[in-house]
């Protein structure tokens, strides 16, 4: 997918007056973020979880190497086959290839965030197969040609008459208007596909090392049937995702259902292992598991390492100010709010995503919530701070900030800068003790309340004097 | 040089340190995580989480009920008298509940699946089932309405007690364990729950004591 | 206790009534309170932007003037916050600089932290009296722990009925250089703190952060309230007196 981050403070303008969006927005408080509160609330400890859950990734991170072999080895033994892919390209290719030896003409997919960092299902439909969304929040995104705006909830800034209109258009009935009926007119639509496709294409949650087996989770089913009734099935997923064993997987399915949306437990847990076997009536005939790199290996070892603890949960934007009041999109790639924040740059570079690190107050809501204890706020100012070093700051900022450390570290220019600054700011004040107009953007939408008119170290000497 | 070299070449260079981790030690001990309090009945628990789920529960005493427990809910809900059910299942006294039974592969056109469980999790009011050629994973999930058979002495407390049982009676895992916990749901409209979105619109479970 | 006090470079610039409010508080609390002449600014504007040189220059120049207080006393969670959590990831190496950095740091506290947990206050000066809503400015809520602490010495005053508003832990969008960077949404978040402000019932709002106050009461302002007051957890708690002498 293409990355449009740079366009971050016009598209966030767009987001802030556009009122369907804006009314959509309004149910994250309620149905994540309370409905994540309560579901926590059912564990004793929720720390003591969070903190074995960071132990597992942690262990895993500092020997990414052996735990992939080891993944590899036993799922190879178990009749997978594993492919590794260093970028989105050779993702895509490998995938296409697949399509092609296998005759694949129709693939359904089950939601995969990776496959949309590889601009997977446009390389396929070169390639001539046709690709069909299963999880109703991306079927409708297809319709729309819209990419997702969050990682658990796609759709999450549409309203259901966006969702009545679209049915209308691309499926030719009557147009429904109640959520039980155009969930209904989905499952009928999108059934005949699970039956007649090839290929059924998903993520994987998790890789599990020991048993050499993906682990997806979702709740419609669409991932059952993707990975059941096609004869070939394909999970693509990154390198950072195995986990050691069934009860380290079991550790975190207690932490990502209840972080992401407020479930105890996702309907279906699916952990699949090897192709089926001659005597099974169903299941692929072929398994093919592909490891994306794309970035992911140049994070170890560095001080971002952290953020490859993520388990994709999504509740870090659920509990930023900035995403609560701005959606998805205007992230400008796959993955938004916070976590989108920090690796959006370490993907796709510094120069081409840097309003993202600085769209954020640090205010720490996100890591409060973050499963797997992924310090966001350090690791916000750690990509800033590799913009500063790599001379990416933009120059106003730089010259602004250089003059006000010259006379930081100045005391006598200092307080005459300041206490000029005060007089000034005091008399535009006037009567009122406010501004409502200053240069610059403050003063768009708020006044600026005006200083005394002396400073608190002008005023304390003076009073010490007397 | 393979993309397969370049990733692990990449990694192993991220790395500080030259220890070789216990990889076959580390799975060779499972370590689990906090586990939930136990609890006392694990049946009315399992019960309790089910039906929080949408699952609905019948509890009959003796495996011969079955039937027409299951003939009875089929009625109630005006949902016909065919169903699929795994192959063990044929020997039951189907007739008797004017229920017509087969034990074919799973269509789009089959409108209820009998199955069993491997086990279920107490914890979380979920199903464990394991596919295979008398499993088949199918009849659980095309059509609209699952009925699983449990045996209320195979509720275990949490996932890793199902994991642990696996293990001791099967030593490895099949192509698919699935986990099923209430009928297939999306909220991905306006963020509210429906029932019935890809999988099955209804689960029961007919709990054998 | 000998306690320096480090006023902020933005209490000093825009509310020097805050400063002397926390020297009356101080003072009140027994404690010996001394004025480091030349401090100015703890760094974090630079350091949020990504610069450690000159942050790690003020850490330094900070360090040497509160060099010989016991403790640093701060009317401000995200400068506490800078000092206490911040310096020592700027100086994290065994050398004589980065040790006393360090031990600096673990002496800096934010000021309701500092009363409560520290002085132990028991009774404070002010005589505030009214309804009141507090708001928890981020970084003394999530850096520092900031929560109990001013509701504790709120709770003192007599006359003041506390009415906790909605969201009260959310941001109210100031964060620094993120006000003019992104001035559209900082607005926007400071317009839905004001609805929760006026949801609430109360008449005045309180926090421990001046960014966020001015944030808050400029929006107020704008959008016709000139009636909710806007202070600091300081003023309300010093009472009238620790008001700026007038000149």
């Amino acid at each position: 997918m293409q990355v449009s981050s740079l366009k971050f403070q016009r598209n966030a303008g767009k987001s802030l007056k556009n009122k369907i969006l804006q009314g959509a927005l309004k149910n994250i408080e309620p149905r994540f973020v309370g409905a994540r509160r309560e579901a926590i609330s059912h564990l004793e400890d929720f720390e003591a979880v969070r903190s074995r859950a960071t132990a597992i990734r942690d262990q895993v991170l500092a020997n990414l190497d052996q735990w992939l072999i080891r993944f590899e080895q036993e799922a190879q033994r178990r009749g997978a086959i594993v492919h590794w892919a260093e970028t989105a390209a050779e993702a895509n290719r490998i995938i296409c290839d697949l399509a092609r030896q296998y005759n694949v003409k129709k693939a359904v997919k089950s939601k995969s965030m990776v496959s949309e960092e590889c601009g997977l299902n446009d390389a396929l439909e070169a390639a001539g197969v046709q690709v069909i969304e299963t999880d109703l929040g991306e079927y409708i995104l297809q319709l729309a040609h819209e990419p997702p705006s969050h990682i658990v909830a796609p759709v999450l800034h549409k309203t259901r008459d966006e969702v009545s209109d679209l049915f209308e258009l691309h499926h030719h009935l009557p147009r429904k208007t109640g959520i039980a009926e155009l969930c209904q007119e989905a499952r009928e639509i999108l059934r005949p596909h699970f039956i007649s496709a090839d290929m059924g294409i998903s993520g994987a949650n998790f890789l599990i090392a020991e048993t050499g087996s993906a682990l997806i989770v979702t709740n419609e089913g669409n991932g059952r049937l993707s990975t059941t009734l096609p004869r070939v099935h394909v999970a693509l997923t990154g390198i950072e995702k195995v986990v050691p064993t069934l009860e380290d997987a079991t550790t975190l399915i207690r932490l990502l259902p209840r972080s992401a949306t407020g479930q105890d437990i996702t309907n279906y847990v699916s952990v699949l292992t090897g192709a089926k076997a001659a005597d099974e009536s169903d299941g692929p005939e072929h398994f093919h598991i592909v490891l994306l790199d794309n970035g992911r290996s140049k994070m170890l070892g560095t001080k971002l390492q952290a953020m490859l603890r993520c388990i994709r949960c999504g509740a870090c934007m659920n509990h930023c100010p900035v995403y609560q009041n701005v959606g998805g999109h205007a992230y400008g790639w796959v993955y938004p709010g916070p976590m989108g924040s920090v690796l959006t740059p370490s993907f796709a570079g510094l120069a081409a995503t840097l309003p993202l690190p600085n769209a954020s107050t640090l205010c720490g809501a996100c890591a409060v919530v973050c499963p797997v204890s992924i310090p966001l706020p350090d690791l916000l100012r750690e990509v800033r701070h590799q913009q500063h070093q790599a001379n990416l700051r933009p120059w106003l900022e730089r010259k602004v900030l250089a003059v006000w450390a010259w006379l930081a570290l100045r005391p006598i220019w200092y307080a005459r800068y300041t206490g000029l600054m005060s007089r000034v700011l005091a008399w535009l004040g006037g009567a009122k003790g406010r501004l409502t107009w200053l240069p610059g953007v403050w003063t768009r939408e708020r006044d600026l309340p005006a200083p005394a008119g002396q400073t608190f170290r002008d005023l304390y000497r003076k009073r010490d004097k007397s | 040089m393979s993309a397969r070299e370049n990733i692990l070449q990449r990694i192993r260079s991220a790395q500080a340190h030259a220890v070789v981790p216990e990889v076959e030690r580390i799975i060779a001990n499972p370590v689990r995580g906090p586990q939930p309090a136990p609890v006392a009945n694990l049946v009315s628990r399992f019960i309790e989480q089910a039906q929080a789920l949408s699952s609905q529960v019948l509890r009959v005493d003796a495996r011969n009920e079955i039937p027409h427990t299951i003939a009875h809910y089929l009625a109630e809900n005006n949902l016909g008298n065919h169903a699929l059910c795994w192959p063990d299942f044929l020997e039951w006294d189907w007739i008797a509940a004017r229920i017509v039974v087969a034990a074919q592969p799973a269509s789009a056109d089959d409108a209820v699946g009998i199955t069993g469980a491997f086990c279920a999790i107490a914890e979380t009011g979920t199903l464990m089932l394991l596919s295979g050629a008398h499993t088949p994973a199918a009849t659980s999930l095309l059509p609209e309405t699952h009925i699983a058979v449990l045996d209320s002495a195979r509720i275990v407390a949490t996932m890793e007690d199902a994991w642990d049982l696996l293990r001791r009676e099967r030593g490895s895992l099949p192509r698919a364990v699935n986990f099923i916990s209430g009928p297939s749901r999306t909220a991905d409209i306006e963020q509210t729950v429906t029932l019935g979105a890809h999988g099955p619109a209804r689960v029961l479970i007919v709990l054998v004591s | 206790m000998r306690v320096g006090l480090f006023v902020t470079c933005l209490v000093d610039l825009m509310r020097p009534s805050i400063g002397f409010a926390t020297l009356r508080l101080l003072a009140h609390a027994g404690c010996d309170v001394i004025v480091p002449e030349h401090q100015t600014c703890c760094g974090q504007p630079g350091y949020n932007a990504g610069d450690h040189t000159a942050a790690r220059e003020l850490a330094i120049k900070l360090t040497l003037e509160f060099a010989d207080c016991d403790y640093v006393v701060v009317p401000s969670g995200s400068c506490a916050g800078m000092i206490r959590v911040h310096y020592p990831t700027l100086f994290p190496d065994d050398s004589e600089p980065a040790c006393r950095v360090r031990a600096l740091a673990a002496r800096t506290y934010e000021l309701t932290d500092f009363l409560v947990n520290i002085a132990k206050l028991q009774d404070v000066p002010g005589s505030f009296s009214g309804n009141l809503t507090y708001h928890d400015s981020c970084s003394g809520l999530r850096e520092l722990r900031v929560k109990q602490q001013p509701r504790t010495l709120l709770a003192q005053l007599p006359n003041v009925t506390l009415k906790e508003m909605a969201q009260c832990e959310t941001c109210c969008g100031f964060g620094g250089a993120f006000s003019v960077k992104f001035d559209e949404i900082s607005s926007r978040m400071a317009d839905n703190k004001a609805r929760h402000i006026h949801a609430s019932g109360a008449n005045t709002v309180v926090a421990g952060d001046l960014g966020c106050l001015l944030n808050i009461e400029g929006r107020l302002r704008r959008i016709g309230d000139q009636a909710t007051r806007v202070l600091h957890i300081a003023e309300v708690l010093a009472g009238e007196e620790g008001h700026v002498p007038c000149k």
